[in-house]
Protein backbone atom coordinates (compact mmCIF):
# COMPACT_ATOMS: atom_id res chain seq x y z
CA UNK A 1 0.00 0.00 0.00
CA UNK A 2 0.95 3.52 0.19
CA UNK A 3 3.53 4.36 2.34
CA UNK A 4 2.14 8.00 2.54
CA UNK A 5 -1.08 7.13 3.81
CA UNK A 6 0.89 5.12 6.80
CA UNK A 7 -0.19 7.94 9.74
CA UNK A 8 -3.31 7.69 8.61
CA UNK A 9 -3.39 4.02 8.64
CA UNK A 10 -1.36 3.99 12.05
CA UNK A 11 -3.37 6.55 13.98
CA UNK A 12 -7.09 5.25 12.36
CA UNK A 13 -9.11 3.68 15.42
CA UNK A 14 -8.87 0.21 13.59
CA UNK A 15 -5.01 -0.44 13.57
CA UNK A 16 -5.09 0.26 17.49
CA UNK A 17 -5.36 -3.52 18.90
CA UNK A 18 -2.14 -4.16 16.73
CA UNK A 19 -0.29 -1.36 15.07
CA UNK A 20 3.07 -3.50 14.46
CA UNK A 21 2.67 -4.47 11.64
CA UNK A 22 2.39 -0.90 10.01
CA UNK A 23 5.86 0.27 11.94
CA UNK A 24 7.49 -2.59 10.55
CA UNK A 25 5.84 -1.03 6.97
CA UNK A 26 6.96 2.10 8.21
CA UNK A 27 10.83 0.48 8.99
CA UNK A 28 11.05 -1.03 5.39
CA UNK A 29 9.56 2.21 3.44
CA UNK A 30 11.96 4.48 5.64
CA UNK A 31 13.67 5.95 7.41
CA UNK A 32 11.91 8.98 6.28
CA UNK A 33 8.51 8.59 4.83
CA UNK A 34 7.02 11.78 3.74
CA UNK A 35 3.15 11.70 4.72
CA UNK A 36 0.16 12.83 2.32
CA UNK A 37 -0.20 15.90 4.88
CA UNK A 38 3.44 17.19 4.76
CA UNK A 39 4.44 15.31 7.51
CA UNK A 40 8.11 13.12 7.76
CA UNK A 41 7.11 10.11 9.65
CA UNK A 42 10.26 8.30 11.03
CA UNK A 43 10.03 4.18 12.50
CA UNK A 44 13.75 3.10 12.48
CA UNK A 45 15.72 3.01 15.87
CA UNK A 46 19.01 4.84 15.54
CA UNK A 47 17.20 7.86 13.17
CA UNK A 48 14.88 8.20 16.30
CA UNK A 49 17.34 7.85 19.20
CA UNK A 50 19.76 10.64 17.30
CA UNK A 51 16.75 12.97 16.08
CA UNK A 52 16.30 12.76 20.08
CA UNK A 53 19.44 14.34 20.76
CA UNK A 54 19.91 16.63 17.93
CA UNK A 55 19.53 20.23 19.83
CA UNK A 56 18.33 21.52 16.26
CA UNK A 57 15.29 19.22 16.78
CA UNK A 58 12.38 21.67 18.47
CA UNK A 59 9.70 20.05 21.04
CA UNK A 60 7.89 23.38 20.68
CA UNK A 61 4.45 23.94 19.27
CA UNK A 62 5.70 27.45 19.03
CA UNK A 63 8.24 26.58 16.88
CA UNK A 64 5.96 26.32 14.21
CA UNK A 65 3.37 28.90 15.54
CA UNK A 66 0.81 26.07 16.41
CA UNK A 67 -0.08 27.85 20.03
CA UNK A 68 0.77 30.99 21.44
CA UNK A 69 1.09 30.10 25.54
CA UNK A 70 3.47 28.95 26.78
CA UNK A 71 3.72 25.01 27.38
CA UNK A 72 4.56 22.35 29.68
CA UNK A 73 8.23 21.91 29.81
CA UNK A 74 7.61 18.34 27.76
CA UNK A 75 7.65 20.81 25.05
CA UNK A 76 10.25 23.52 25.52
CA UNK A 77 13.71 23.56 24.36
CA UNK A 78 16.53 24.35 26.46
CA UNK A 79 17.50 26.68 27.94
CA UNK A 80 13.79 27.42 29.33
CA UNK A 81 13.27 23.37 29.78
CA UNK A 82 16.38 23.06 31.27
CA UNK A 83 15.41 25.71 33.74
CA UNK A 84 11.69 24.64 34.26
CA UNK A 85 12.72 20.59 34.39
CA UNK A 86 15.08 21.50 36.72
CA UNK A 87 12.73 23.49 39.28
CA UNK A 88 10.35 20.52 38.75
CA UNK A 89 12.55 17.68 39.63
CA UNK A 90 13.25 20.00 42.94
CA UNK A 91 10.82 18.14 44.94
CA UNK A 92 10.68 14.69 42.97
CA UNK A 93 13.83 13.55 42.21
CA UNK A 94 18.28 14.22 42.35
CA UNK A 95 19.88 16.14 43.52
CA UNK A 96 17.95 18.02 45.79
CA UNK A 97 14.89 14.89 46.91
CA UNK A 98 16.91 11.78 45.56
CA UNK A 99 15.18 9.92 48.33
CA UNK A 100 11.43 10.93 47.55
CA UNK A 101 10.77 8.27 45.19
CA UNK A 102 12.14 5.86 46.80
CA UNK A 103 10.48 6.55 50.02
CA UNK A 104 6.82 6.01 47.95
CA UNK A 105 7.69 2.54 47.99
CA UNK A 106 5.95 1.17 51.27
CA UNK A 107 2.62 3.49 50.11
CA UNK A 108 3.14 2.08 46.80
CA UNK A 109 3.21 -1.59 47.87
CA UNK A 110 0.43 -0.82 50.42
CA UNK A 111 -2.41 0.58 48.26
CA UNK A 112 -1.65 -2.75 45.46
CA UNK A 113 -2.32 -4.78 48.25
CA UNK A 114 -5.64 -3.06 48.83
CA UNK A 115 -6.62 -3.20 45.31
CA UNK A 116 -5.95 -6.59 44.73
CA UNK A 117 -8.00 -7.63 47.97
CA UNK A 118 -11.50 -8.15 45.83
CA UNK A 119 -9.39 -10.42 43.56
CA UNK A 120 -10.46 -13.78 44.24
CA UNK A 121 -10.62 -17.07 42.49
CA UNK A 122 -13.52 -17.18 40.20
CA UNK A 123 -14.28 -13.46 39.61
CA UNK A 124 -14.29 -11.47 36.43
CA UNK A 125 -12.15 -7.91 37.18
CA UNK A 126 -11.51 -5.40 34.45
CA UNK A 127 -7.24 -5.03 35.11
CA UNK A 128 -7.87 -1.19 34.16
CA UNK A 129 -10.68 -0.06 36.50
CA UNK A 130 -10.24 -2.03 39.09
CA UNK A 131 -6.25 -1.78 39.27
CA UNK A 132 -4.25 -0.47 36.66
CA UNK A 133 -6.12 3.35 36.85
CA UNK A 134 -6.68 3.61 39.80
CA UNK A 135 -2.99 2.96 41.92
CA UNK A 136 -1.16 6.00 39.64
CA UNK A 137 -3.91 8.47 40.47
CA UNK A 138 -3.90 7.92 44.02
CA UNK A 139 0.20 7.60 43.98
CA UNK A 140 -0.30 11.29 41.98
CA UNK A 141 -3.12 12.88 44.10
CA UNK A 142 -0.26 11.79 46.85
CA UNK A 143 2.08 12.93 45.20
CA UNK A 144 1.49 16.50 44.46
CA UNK A 145 -1.34 16.95 47.13
CA UNK A 146 -4.78 16.83 45.06
CA UNK A 147 -7.76 15.04 46.74
CA UNK A 148 -8.66 12.02 45.34
CA UNK A 149 -12.21 12.51 45.37
CA UNK A 150 -11.83 15.09 42.80
CA UNK A 151 -10.37 12.25 39.85
CA UNK A 152 -14.06 12.80 38.12
CA UNK A 153 -13.76 16.21 38.06
CA UNK A 154 -9.70 15.94 36.60
CA UNK A 155 -10.68 12.70 34.75
CA UNK A 156 -12.82 14.92 32.84
CA UNK A 157 -10.16 17.61 32.23
CA UNK A 158 -7.46 15.53 31.18
CA UNK A 159 -9.08 13.39 28.68
CA UNK A 160 -9.98 16.32 26.56
CA UNK A 161 -6.31 17.40 27.07
CA UNK A 162 -4.80 14.35 26.01
CA UNK A 163 -7.33 13.98 22.96
CA UNK A 164 -6.42 17.88 21.86
CA UNK A 165 -2.78 16.25 22.17
CA UNK A 166 -3.29 12.67 19.83
CA UNK A 167 -1.30 12.80 16.60
CA UNK A 168 -3.82 12.69 14.07
CA UNK A 169 -3.15 13.38 9.90
CA UNK A 170 -3.10 17.23 10.32
CA UNK A 171 -5.22 18.40 10.99
CA UNK A 172 -8.98 18.63 11.56
CA UNK A 173 -8.46 18.48 15.00
CA UNK A 174 -9.94 22.36 15.69
CA UNK A 175 -13.01 20.97 18.23
CA UNK A 176 -10.40 19.15 20.63
CA UNK A 177 -7.80 22.22 20.87
CA UNK A 178 -10.92 24.57 21.70
CA UNK A 179 -11.57 22.17 24.61
CA UNK A 180 -8.30 21.01 25.18
CA UNK A 181 -7.46 24.65 25.95
CA UNK A 182 -10.64 25.50 27.98
CA UNK A 183 -9.66 22.21 30.22
CA UNK A 184 -6.19 22.98 30.24
CA UNK A 185 -7.47 26.89 31.67
CA UNK A 186 -9.78 25.01 34.42
CA UNK A 187 -7.18 21.65 35.16
CA UNK A 188 -4.61 25.00 35.75
CA UNK A 189 -6.73 27.26 37.75
CA UNK A 190 -7.86 24.30 40.33
CA UNK A 191 -4.34 23.43 40.88
CA UNK A 192 -2.85 26.85 41.28
CA UNK A 193 -5.73 27.45 43.57
CA UNK A 194 -4.86 24.12 45.77
CA UNK A 195 -1.54 25.46 45.48
CA UNK A 196 -2.33 28.81 47.41
CA UNK A 197 -4.26 27.26 50.09
CA UNK A 198 -0.52 25.58 50.86
CA UNK A 199 0.75 28.68 51.26
CA UNK A 200 2.60 29.31 54.45
CA UNK A 201 1.18 25.91 55.39
CA UNK A 202 3.17 23.65 53.74
CA UNK A 203 1.88 19.45 53.61
CA UNK A 204 4.52 16.94 52.53
CA UNK A 205 3.12 17.06 48.71
CA UNK A 206 4.70 18.62 45.79
CA UNK A 207 2.15 21.19 45.55
CA UNK A 208 3.58 22.85 48.89
CA UNK A 209 7.10 23.22 47.97
CA UNK A 210 6.68 25.00 44.56
CA UNK A 211 4.40 27.48 46.62
CA UNK A 212 6.29 27.63 49.52
CA UNK A 213 9.65 27.60 47.65
CA UNK A 214 12.00 30.62 49.47
CA UNK A 215 14.50 30.99 47.51
CA UNK A 216 13.13 33.45 44.71
CA UNK A 217 15.24 32.32 41.73
CA UNK A 218 13.84 29.10 42.44
CA UNK A 219 10.35 29.94 42.09
CA UNK A 220 7.48 28.98 39.39
CA UNK A 221 5.65 31.99 38.30
CA UNK A 222 1.76 31.28 38.37
CA UNK A 223 1.68 30.28 34.80
CA UNK A 224 4.13 28.06 35.22
CA UNK A 225 3.21 26.37 38.04
CA UNK A 226 -0.15 26.11 36.13
CA UNK A 227 1.43 24.44 33.52
CA UNK A 228 3.34 22.32 35.17
CA UNK A 229 0.87 20.84 37.43
CA UNK A 230 -1.44 20.15 34.85
CA UNK A 231 1.44 18.41 33.25
CA UNK A 232 2.48 15.80 35.99
CA UNK A 233 -0.83 15.19 36.85
CA UNK A 234 -2.09 14.07 33.67
CA UNK A 235 1.27 12.19 33.11
CA UNK A 236 1.44 10.74 36.33
CA UNK A 237 -1.50 8.78 35.55
CA UNK A 238 -2.46 8.90 31.97
CA UNK A 239 0.37 6.53 30.94
CA UNK A 240 1.36 4.66 34.02
CA UNK A 241 -2.39 3.06 33.53
CA UNK A 242 -0.99 1.82 30.31
CA UNK A 243 2.50 -0.17 31.41
CA UNK A 244 0.38 -1.99 34.06
CA UNK A 245 -2.44 -2.88 31.73
CA UNK A 246 -0.34 -3.49 28.47
CA UNK A 247 1.88 -5.44 31.10
CA UNK A 248 -1.08 -7.77 32.16
CA UNK A 249 -2.21 -8.35 28.50
CA UNK A 250 1.31 -9.35 27.36
CA UNK A 251 2.05 -12.00 30.39
CA UNK A 252 -1.29 -13.47 29.98
CA UNK A 253 -0.36 -14.08 26.23
CA UNK A 254 2.76 -15.52 26.90
CA UNK A 255 2.08 -17.90 29.70
CA UNK A 256 5.57 -19.73 29.57
CA UNK A 257 6.75 -15.90 30.83
CA UNK A 258 4.44 -15.36 33.26
CA UNK A 259 5.62 -19.11 34.86
CA UNK A 260 9.22 -17.88 34.44
CA UNK A 261 8.58 -14.38 36.18
CA UNK A 262 6.90 -16.47 39.05
CA UNK A 263 9.81 -18.84 39.95
CA UNK A 264 12.21 -15.87 39.22
CA UNK A 265 10.63 -12.99 40.63
CA UNK A 266 14.48 -10.85 40.40
CA UNK A 267 14.03 -10.76 36.71
CA UNK A 268 10.79 -8.33 37.43
CA UNK A 269 13.01 -5.27 36.84
CA UNK A 270 13.75 -6.31 33.16
CA UNK A 271 10.63 -7.82 32.40
CA UNK A 272 9.47 -3.84 33.26
CA UNK A 273 11.89 -3.10 30.60
CA UNK A 274 11.11 -5.49 28.47
CA UNK A 275 7.52 -4.14 28.64
CA UNK A 276 8.68 -0.60 28.01
CA UNK A 277 9.78 -1.76 24.75
CA UNK A 278 7.66 -4.44 23.76
CA UNK A 279 4.48 -2.36 24.19
CA UNK A 280 5.35 1.01 25.14
CA UNK A 281 2.69 3.31 27.01
CA UNK A 282 3.62 6.36 24.73
CA UNK A 283 4.09 5.36 21.01
CA UNK A 284 5.01 8.62 18.69
CA UNK A 285 6.65 12.55 19.56
CA UNK A 286 6.65 15.07 17.37
CA UNK A 287 9.09 17.33 16.73
CA UNK A 288 9.77 20.26 14.87
CA UNK A 289 13.29 21.40 13.01
CA UNK A 290 15.03 24.81 13.65
CA UNK A 291 16.52 24.33 10.52
CA UNK A 292 16.80 22.05 7.63
CA UNK A 293 18.53 18.96 8.23
CA UNK A 294 19.34 15.94 6.36
CA UNK A 295 17.97 12.61 8.08
CA UNK A 296 19.37 9.42 6.14
CA UNK A 297 19.85 11.09 3.12
CA UNK A 298 16.56 12.74 3.10
CA UNK A 299 15.88 16.52 3.38
CA UNK A 300 13.49 17.43 5.90
CA UNK A 301 12.72 21.47 5.88
CA UNK A 302 12.77 24.04 8.53
CA UNK A 303 9.71 23.74 10.60
CA UNK A 304 7.91 20.50 8.78
CA UNK A 305 5.91 18.66 11.25
CA UNK A 306 8.07 15.41 12.17
CA UNK A 307 6.49 12.62 13.72
CA UNK A 308 9.10 9.77 15.64
CA UNK A 309 7.41 6.52 16.30
CA UNK A 310 8.98 5.54 19.38
CA UNK A 311 7.19 1.87 19.62
CA UNK A 312 8.11 1.64 15.81
CA UNK A 313 12.19 2.19 17.15
CA UNK A 314 11.62 -0.32 19.77
CA UNK A 315 10.43 -2.99 17.33
CA UNK A 316 14.13 -2.31 14.66
CA UNK A 317 15.41 -5.49 14.15
CA UNK A 318 18.73 -3.52 13.47
CA UNK A 319 19.20 -2.62 16.85
CA UNK A 320 17.39 -5.31 18.20
CA UNK A 321 17.29 -8.96 18.07
CA UNK A 322 14.19 -10.83 17.36
CA UNK A 323 12.36 -7.53 18.31
CA UNK A 324 9.21 -9.22 17.82
CA UNK A 325 9.72 -11.53 20.80
CA UNK A 326 8.72 -10.25 24.38
CA UNK A 327 11.99 -11.97 26.67
CA UNK A 328 11.76 -10.67 30.16
CA UNK A 329 15.22 -11.41 30.47
CA UNK A 330 16.86 -9.48 27.25
CA UNK A 331 20.05 -8.19 27.69
CA UNK A 332 21.27 -4.50 26.08
CA UNK A 333 17.56 -3.47 26.27
CA UNK A 334 17.90 0.36 25.30
CA UNK A 335 14.83 0.80 24.83
CA UNK A 336 13.01 3.84 23.61
CA UNK A 337 9.61 3.02 25.91
CA UNK A 338 10.67 6.77 28.36
CA UNK A 339 12.10 8.70 25.14
CA UNK A 340 15.58 9.19 25.19
CA UNK A 341 18.01 12.83 25.82
CA UNK A 342 16.87 16.29 27.23
CA UNK A 343 13.17 14.96 27.23
CA UNK A 344 14.09 11.33 28.70
CA UNK A 345 10.44 10.56 30.54
CA UNK A 346 10.76 12.92 33.95
CA UNK A 347 8.11 10.67 35.80
CA UNK A 348 9.75 7.59 34.90
CA UNK A 349 11.04 6.06 37.82
CA UNK A 350 7.84 6.05 39.92
CA UNK A 351 6.49 4.36 36.63
CA UNK A 352 9.02 1.98 36.97
CA UNK A 353 8.25 1.47 40.80
CA UNK A 354 4.65 1.51 40.28
CA UNK A 355 4.89 -1.30 37.40
CA UNK A 356 7.38 -3.20 39.50
CA UNK A 357 5.01 -3.18 42.61
CA UNK A 358 1.52 -3.74 40.42
CA UNK A 359 2.86 -6.68 38.44
CA UNK A 360 5.05 -8.32 40.78
CA UNK A 361 1.67 -8.35 43.47
CA UNK A 362 -0.25 -9.21 40.74
CA UNK A 363 1.70 -12.60 39.19
CA UNK A 364 -0.04 -14.50 41.72
CA UNK A 365 -3.54 -14.02 40.68
CA UNK A 366 -2.39 -14.31 36.76
CA UNK A 367 -1.67 -18.07 36.95
CA UNK A 368 -5.07 -19.04 36.72
CA UNK A 369 -6.29 -16.41 34.84
CA UNK A 370 -7.48 -16.28 31.32
CA UNK A 371 -8.29 -13.65 28.95
CA UNK A 372 -12.27 -12.63 28.35
CA UNK A 373 -11.22 -10.53 25.26
CA UNK A 374 -8.39 -10.99 22.83
CA UNK A 375 -7.50 -8.44 21.96
CA UNK A 376 -9.30 -5.97 24.63
CA UNK A 377 -11.22 -3.05 23.52
CA UNK A 378 -8.33 -0.33 23.33
CA UNK A 379 -8.49 3.34 24.08
CA UNK A 380 -9.16 6.05 21.41
CA UNK A 381 -5.68 7.57 21.32
CA UNK A 382 -2.84 6.41 19.47
CA UNK A 383 -0.03 8.44 20.91
CA UNK A 384 -0.54 7.22 24.50
CA UNK A 385 -1.95 3.58 23.90
CA UNK A 386 -3.24 1.37 25.78
CA UNK A 387 -6.72 -0.96 26.33
CA UNK A 388 -9.37 1.11 28.00
CA UNK A 389 -10.61 -2.08 29.70
CA UNK A 390 -8.69 -5.90 30.17
CA UNK A 391 -11.70 -7.79 31.21
CA UNK A 392 -9.69 -11.04 32.37
CA UNK A 393 -11.24 -14.20 34.83
CA UNK A 394 -9.17 -14.93 37.89
CA UNK B 1 28.48 4.99 53.41
CA UNK B 2 29.56 6.15 50.25
CA UNK B 3 33.23 5.08 48.32
CA UNK B 4 35.16 6.12 45.60
CA UNK B 5 36.35 2.41 45.69
CA UNK B 6 37.15 -1.06 47.19
CA UNK B 7 35.12 -2.97 49.31
CA UNK B 8 33.57 -3.66 53.10
CA UNK B 9 35.31 -4.59 55.91
CA UNK B 10 36.24 -7.81 56.83
CA UNK B 11 32.95 -7.75 58.88
CA UNK B 12 30.49 -7.26 55.95
CA UNK B 13 29.34 -9.92 53.88
CA UNK B 14 29.12 -8.45 50.79
CA UNK B 15 27.46 -10.11 47.91
CA UNK B 16 27.12 -7.76 45.29
CA UNK B 17 29.57 -5.56 43.31
CA UNK B 18 28.85 -2.76 40.94
CA UNK B 19 30.85 -1.13 38.52
CA UNK B 20 29.62 1.92 36.75
CA UNK B 21 31.41 2.95 33.14
CA UNK B 22 31.51 6.30 33.19
CA UNK B 23 32.23 6.75 29.95
CA UNK B 24 28.06 5.78 29.05
CA UNK B 25 27.10 7.63 31.90
CA UNK B 26 25.00 10.54 31.00
CA UNK B 27 23.78 11.65 34.22
CA UNK B 28 20.49 10.47 33.05
CA UNK B 29 20.07 9.51 37.20
CA UNK B 30 17.63 6.99 37.05
CA UNK B 31 19.88 4.87 39.50
CA UNK B 32 19.79 7.83 42.02
CA UNK B 33 16.05 7.39 42.20
CA UNK B 34 15.52 3.71 42.38
CA UNK B 35 18.86 3.36 44.94
CA UNK B 36 19.75 6.52 46.83
CA UNK B 37 21.63 4.44 49.40
CA UNK B 38 23.92 3.56 46.97
CA UNK B 39 24.21 5.82 43.84
CA UNK B 40 24.68 9.33 44.27
CA UNK B 41 24.55 12.90 42.18
CA UNK B 42 27.33 15.14 42.90
CA UNK B 43 26.09 18.49 40.85
CA UNK B 44 23.93 17.66 38.71
CA UNK B 45 25.78 15.24 36.58
CA UNK B 46 28.63 13.83 38.12
CA UNK B 47 27.63 10.38 39.57
CA UNK B 48 29.21 8.77 42.93
CA UNK B 49 28.41 5.39 44.02
CA UNK B 50 29.43 2.56 46.38
CA UNK B 51 30.77 -0.35 44.76
CA UNK B 52 30.44 -2.82 47.59
CA UNK B 53 26.50 -3.64 47.54
CA UNK B 54 24.55 -4.07 51.06
CA UNK B 55 22.67 -6.96 51.16
CA UNK B 56 19.55 -4.61 52.01
CA UNK B 57 20.54 -2.67 48.90
CA UNK B 58 20.60 -5.59 46.35
CA UNK B 59 17.33 -5.29 45.21
CA UNK B 60 17.28 -1.76 44.37
CA UNK B 61 20.86 -2.13 42.83
CA UNK B 62 19.05 -4.38 40.06
CA UNK B 63 16.45 -2.57 39.68
CA UNK B 64 18.83 0.55 38.96
CA UNK B 65 21.35 -1.09 36.52
CA UNK B 66 17.84 -2.41 34.69
CA UNK B 67 16.60 1.17 34.69
CA UNK B 68 19.89 2.39 33.17
CA UNK B 69 18.99 4.26 30.10
CA UNK B 70 22.65 3.81 28.40
CA UNK B 71 22.95 0.78 30.57
CA UNK B 72 26.19 2.09 31.73
CA UNK B 73 25.39 -0.67 35.31
CA UNK B 74 27.69 -3.85 35.86
CA UNK B 75 26.71 -6.20 38.52
CA UNK B 76 28.97 -8.95 39.93
CA UNK B 77 28.47 -11.62 42.93
CA UNK B 78 31.67 -11.86 45.09
CA UNK B 79 31.75 -13.10 48.42
CA UNK B 80 33.50 -10.52 51.10
CA UNK B 81 36.38 -12.34 53.19
CA UNK B 82 34.46 -11.98 56.31
CA UNK B 83 32.46 -14.63 54.53
CA UNK B 84 34.99 -16.86 53.36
Amino acid sequence: MDSATLLARITDYASRPNPYPLYAELREAGPVVQQADGSYLIGTYHEIAALLHDPRMSADPRTRGEVAHKPPFLRLDDPEHHRLRTLAMRPFGPPHSPRRVDSMRGEIDRITRELLQSFEAGRQIDIVDDFAYPLPVTVICRLLGVPREDEPLFRAWSDALVAAADVRPEDDSAEEDKAGDQARMEMGGYLVNLAEQRRGDPGDDMLSAFVNEPDPALRLTQEELAETAVLLLIAGHETTVNLITNGSLTLLRHPEQLDRLRREPELLPRAVEELLRYEPPVHMRGRVPHADIDVAGTEIPQHASVILALASGNRDPMRFDEPDRFDPARPDNQHLGFGSGIHLCYGGPLARIEAQAALGALLPHLGGASLVEDPPPYRQNAMLRGPRHLPIQL
Amino acid sequence: MLESEGGGTAEDVVEMRTVVDLTRCQGYAQCVFLAPEVFELHGEEGLLYATAVPDDQAERVRQAAAACPVQAILLGEEVSSGAR
